[in-house]
């Protein structure tokens, strides 16, 4: 009971950072490893702001803005551009993977590579039914539950929601209706940064980070935006939760050691046998993409 | 002196890796980043015959890239369905896998702790011990494996290859046999890589999974990208430029501290000018459409 719980927790976390994923790669196809820089500097601009005086949540709400700022930036310099001039994914995914690694190394410069902790202290824990949380370990996941499920309410409720989903479905027809897909798409990529950023928080605040956590917890992502299916939103959380689940479960029967290829032949699995994802419903043929 | 050998020696092993990853990407347009994993195949296959059973220089080294080859199954099997952004999951979860086992399987690899002790090359009597001679070496061996690059971009095997580059459908059509010929290309470009890792690990003579990683893997894929693709010029350029760079920065005057993250800052950042400006590299002649 205790690993399944643990595994809940990270699931979620893993959850949100593939909902973060899917919500770039369903709308616009960029394969989004920047995301992974972008979660990675959110801690570190807590930790500095804290520094500098300001309240704990004042400093996590200019980190998550800073990160929405910096998700449509990334946007507007690179991807936006390429899907101008139609350019395939290949050129989408090298361009992401220079963005990370810029990222990524100025944070190491300004910051150093060590790895740091957000937690002073030791933490409160709670033992309910002889399961045993930290307090970090708990209100990070569940923050960050918080922010995917009025994600998902503003996605099924609000205009803006409605064409975005339609946005996922057919990019083509959304612009013909009149509607701006590149306002469109600073909305996605700066809502996939929110989340990252918030996910990234919650990791940081239980775990410790360090710049290079960023590119693992977006394959991780990416995992769990396969297995749950690339046809919804709501897949990818589901995904992520059972990876979660199902890593906990193979540290404690297994070895903590194989905890990745676990992970990445369940990857291949799904991409082979299933590839539409395991909470995929039917489409008419021409629908699906 | 011994240093520009040194220097001369990393571009020899590096131009092979860049040409052999030129193969898939520049004439196949196979976009991977498993290629580390090969490298370490071969040299993890080769270092384990020479230390474990004492076998000859050249058999270890043919033996090292017979496995790469045969193991480059693993990801040319799977070129047969996925193509883009999913061909790239693939090829990081294999590079996970093979990681993982290098990692973990300790009896055979010694794990995190590497093999150390491995022989400089030895050929009919005579051993190369100083970098002079491995310079030589090295660089006919390099210069030889050019050789067959360049004529082979123009040989029935590589225009085949480019074509299905090009438009696999139309060159599956005009009875091109794509999935065969996915295969040899995998096969001989892993082949090639693993000859390179046992050249490494000859010249260091230790080597540890690390060297082997997902991130070095993206390292050789900025290479070739930033060098160019599609003719054997921008492979070499990239190789060059990924040496050069480092001794370029030393006239910044750098902290060591910092000399790694400003090197792979300029390593992202000019990925995406590449991507943005020249994307068919800086010598290259292949861009994908």
């Amino acid at each position: 009971m205790q690993i399944f719980l643990n595994g809940l927790l990270q699931g979620i976390l893993f959850g949100a950072i593939g909902v973060a994923f899917a919500l770039v790669y369903r709308t616009t196809k960029v394969f989004h490893l920047a995301l992974g820089g972008i979660g990675a500097l959110a801690p570190y601009l807590v930790i500095t702001t804290i520094a500098v005086g300001l309240p704990a949540w004042m400093a996590a709400v200019l980190a998550v803005f800073t990160a929405v700022c910096l998700g449509v930036l990334i946007d507007e310099s690179i991807h936006w551009p390429f899907s101008r001039k139609r350019a395939p994914a290949e050129v989408h995914l090298i361009a992401s993977l220079g963005a990370y690694i810029v990222i990524v190394q100025c944070i190491a410069l300004t910051w150093g590579n060590e790895t740091q902790v957000l937690r002073i202290g030791v933490d409160q824990t709670w033992t309910v039914f002889e399961v045993t949380l930290a307090q970090a370990q708990v209100l990070g996941p569940v923050l960050t539950l918080l922010a995917t499920v009025a994600l998902f309410i503003w996605l099924n409720g609000a205009n803006r929601g409605l064409e975005l989903r339609a946005l996922a479905d057919n990019p083509i027809l959304v612009s013909l209706l009149g509607r701006n897909v590149r306002v469109l798409r600073r909305w996605v990529f700066g809502l996939s940064a929110a989340l990252a950023s918030i996910a990234a928080l919650a990791v940081a605040w239980d775990v410790g980070f360090d710049p290079h956590i960023g590119l693992k917890a977006v394959l991780l992502g990416m995992v769990a935006m396969i297995i749950g299916g690339t046809g919804s939103f709501i897949g990818p959380f589901l995904g992520g939760v059972l990876l979660g689940v199902l890593r906990a479960e193979v540290v404690w029967f297994g070895s903590a050691r194989w905890e990745e290829a676990v992970t990445f032949t369940l990857l291949g699995l799904f991409l082979f046998f299933r590839p539409q994802g395991i909470f995929a419903r039917k489409v008419r043929l021409e629908e699906g993409a | 002196m011994n240093y520009l050998y040194h220097l001369i020696i990393y571009f020899e092993i590096y131009a092979i890796v860049a040409m052999s990853l030129n193969l898939l990407i520049g004439y196949g347009g196979l976009l991977q980043v498993a290629h580390a994993a090969y490298y370490g195949i071969g040299a993890y296959t080769a270092a384990l015959l020479w230390t474990k059973l004492g076998w000859g220089f050249f058999p270890g080294l043919a033996v090292g890239a017979f496995a790469a080859g045969v193991l480059s199954l693993l990801v040319s099997l799977p070129a047969w369905r996925f193509k883009g952004d999913y061909f790239v999951m693939i090829s990081i979860a294999v590079q996970t896998l093979i990681y993982a086992t290098l990692y973990n399987w300790t009896d055979l690899t010694n794990g995190p702790f590497g093999i150390s002790g491995i022989a400089r090359p030895v050929m009919a009597g005579y051993s190369f011990v100083t970098t002079g001679s491995i310079t030589v070496l090295y660089g006919v061996l390099a210069t030889g494996l050019g050789m067959v690059m360049a004529l082979l971009k123009w040989s029935p095997f590589g225009r085949a290859l480019q074509a299905m580059r090009d438009d696999e459908l139309a060159a599956y059509s005009i009875g091109i046999p794509v999935n065969w010929l996915k295969l040899q290309a995998f096969a001989l470009a892993s082949a090639m890589v693993g000859i390179a890792g046992g050249l490494y690990a000859s010249y260091v003579s230790y080597i540890d999974p690390t060297s082997f990683s997902l991130d070095e893997s993206i390292l050789m894929l900025s290479m070739v990208v930033i060098g160019g693709t599609g003719n054997v010029r921008g492979p070499l350029t990239g190789a060059a430029v990924l040496i050069l760079l480092p001794e370029a920065l030393r006239f910044l005057q750098l902290p060591d501290a910092v000399a790694a993250n400003v090197r792979l800052l300029a390593y992202g950042l000019l990925l995406i000018l590449m991507m943005h400006l020249r994307p068919q590299g800086l010598a290259g002649t292949y861009r994908y459409q």
